[in-house]
């Protein structure tokens, strides 16, 4: 469900690169001090995503520090330090995150399912810490992954009914993004948009696993019935013109929403990953070629 | 006389003050003191009455009770015992569950152009944009000199085709945009805006 957000490298300038990953490692060390080492290791860069909507909507700018961490112990990196605007990204990765980790036990594969279970411990505690703080946001969140079990039990074949769950879990995160009530609509719509996005996506990439296993996925009642267990070309094809149409059409109107909001500070790094990393991202998957993890490069 | 609404270039779904800004716009365009000494003065002149009349009327109508003119299209020919317009200031106001439990209320025999428009505008409205698509073709299909249905499907084919607002890169875009689609694309905002109760191009 994570990492179909972000930045189209080619495009960024190199002091944007380095801002962007800045805030990444400054996200990584404040789940750090809040959470616990554990918690850094799902870090996905949707939430560095996050982290820069967050200071740019509140005015809120960052100080860079060089520092060591343990992932890359011998050079010291650059590491953005905000306190307060990498607060909230922080609790509204380890929400999800934990959430997710639910929904893997109950009903992934056996790799899955053993991840989660040896996270879900952690998980749980972190979870309690960051309910209390956010508890809307917790409860709203809960609330929305039952829909997306009840809906995918239901086997709807609307992608529009299928993506509510997520969009509007996305949309409370977003919500929360910022004070100010008259932009609440909007970031509301934002969110609701960007969730869509991911959960496209999300479909995308799975489809062929879940041919294969029978599973839900809304993209599938598009192609017809066989018995072999390989989706066949031309079905892949028809499937992936679908989904392009609704997440063109989603990313269309996520710019109508985007315009509408106030961005002034790391504008070039969010218009980046808005206008040119999702397409991205969406392309790649299209082709076969995404990778969750990207490698990160020797600097 | 003619639809004060199209004098003034909104919809008649507009807001107050959207009708407002639009007919400060046009008092600024047609002022007399732009045109002393033109040829065209009195032509501006005249213009101005007109965007004075339907102001004035616009303004009365909803004073006494709102969109009172738009009973008036359905009823005449009892087509339909569905409040189209209900449902429309409805959807603008973003009740959307009570508009959409109306739409679906309807029959399905009964069904028309507007009713697949509106129910497309629920749709939107809510971000399912697929089935808002499927909808607004529907609309346009069944009657396709509205412009207002039309300017809801070219605005989705815009985005169908990659178009995303504000781009800073367009270079980057896979299919380039003529400056035709450009004008166009700026129109078809301009109405979905409106559509939506906000505006993209005062003037029109």
């Amino acid at each position: 469900m994570f990492g179909y957000v972000r930045a189209f490298k080619p495009y960024m300038r190199v002091c944007e690169f380095d801002t962007y990953q800045g805030v990444y490692c400054g996200l990584c060390k404040k789940m750090g001090r809040e959470f616990g080492l554990v918690s850094r290791l799902t870090l996905s860069y949707d939430f560095t995503f996050l982290a820069l909507m967050n200071m740019s909507l509140n005015n809120l700018s960052l100080t860079a520090c060089r520092q060591r961490c343990i992932v890359h112990p011998l050079k010291k990196r650059v590491c953005a330090v905000c306190e307060n605007g990498l607060e909230y990204p922080a609790y509204a990765a380890v929400i999800l995150v934990y959430h997710k980790l639910r929904d893997d036990l109950a009903d992934r594969g056996l790799k899955h399912k053993l991840r989660a279970a040896a996270a879900l411990p952690f998980f749980r505690r972190f979870y309690k810490k960051a309910r209390i703080k956010y508890p809307q946001l917790a409860d709203t969140i809960e609330e929305q992954m039952k829909l997306q079990r009840a809906t995918e039990q239901e086997k709807t074949q609307s992608i529009d009914k299928a993506c509510e769950p997520t969009a509007a879990m996305m949309a409370e995160i977003a919500c929360g993004l910022c004070n100010k009530e008259e932009s609440k609509p909007v970031l509301k719509r934002f969110g609701y948009l960007l969730g869509r996005y991911i959960y496209i996506c999300d479909a995308l990439d799975d489809v062929k696993e879940d041919y294969k296993k029978r599973g839900y996925n809304p993209l599938l009642f598009l192609c017809s019935d066989g018995d072999s267990d390989v989706l066949s070309d031309r079905d892949f094809k028809a499937l992936c013109d679908y989904a392009a149409d609704s997440v063109n059409f989603t990313l269309g109107e996520l710019a109508e929403a985007y315009v509408k909001l106030d961005i002034q500070m790391y504008k070039p790094i969010v218009d980046n990953i808005i206008y040119l990393g999702l397409k991205y991202v969406f392309e790649q998957i299209q082709k076969g070629t995404y990778r969750r993890k990207i490698k990160q490069d020797k600097q | 006389m003619n639809d004060p609404y199209k004098v003034l270039g909104v919809s008649p779904n507009a807001t107050d003050d959207e009708i407002k800004t639009a007919y400060k716009e046009l008092v600024k365009k047609y002022h007399p003191d732009q045109y002393q000494d033109s040829p065209i003065a009195d032509v501006a002149e005249e213009k101005m009455a007109e965007v004075n009349a339907a102001y004035d009327q616009i303004m009365q109508q909803r004073k006494s009770g709102g969109y009172s003119s738009g009973s008036s299209y359905g009823g005449g020919g009892g087509y339909s015992s569905v409040n189209y317009q209900e449902i429309r200031r409805m959807i603008q106001n973003g009740d959307i569950t009570r508009a959409d439990g109306l739409l679906d209320a309807v029959a399905q025999g009964q069904r028309g152009a507007e009713w697949y428009f509106l129910k497309g505008s629920v749709c939107y409205t809510r971000g399912w944009l697929n089935d808002a698509y499927t909808n607004f073709q529907t609309a346009y299909r069944m009657q396709p000199g509205n412009p207002e249905y039309q300017a809801a499907v070219n605005q989705m084919n815009q985005q169908r085709g990659g178009f995303m607002r504000g781009t800073p890169n367009p270079g980057y875009q896979t299919q380039a945009a003529g400056p035709m689609d450009c004008c166009t694309t700026l129109c078809c905002a301009d109405c979905c805006c409106e559509m939506m109760g906000g505006d993209l191009i005062s003037c029109c």
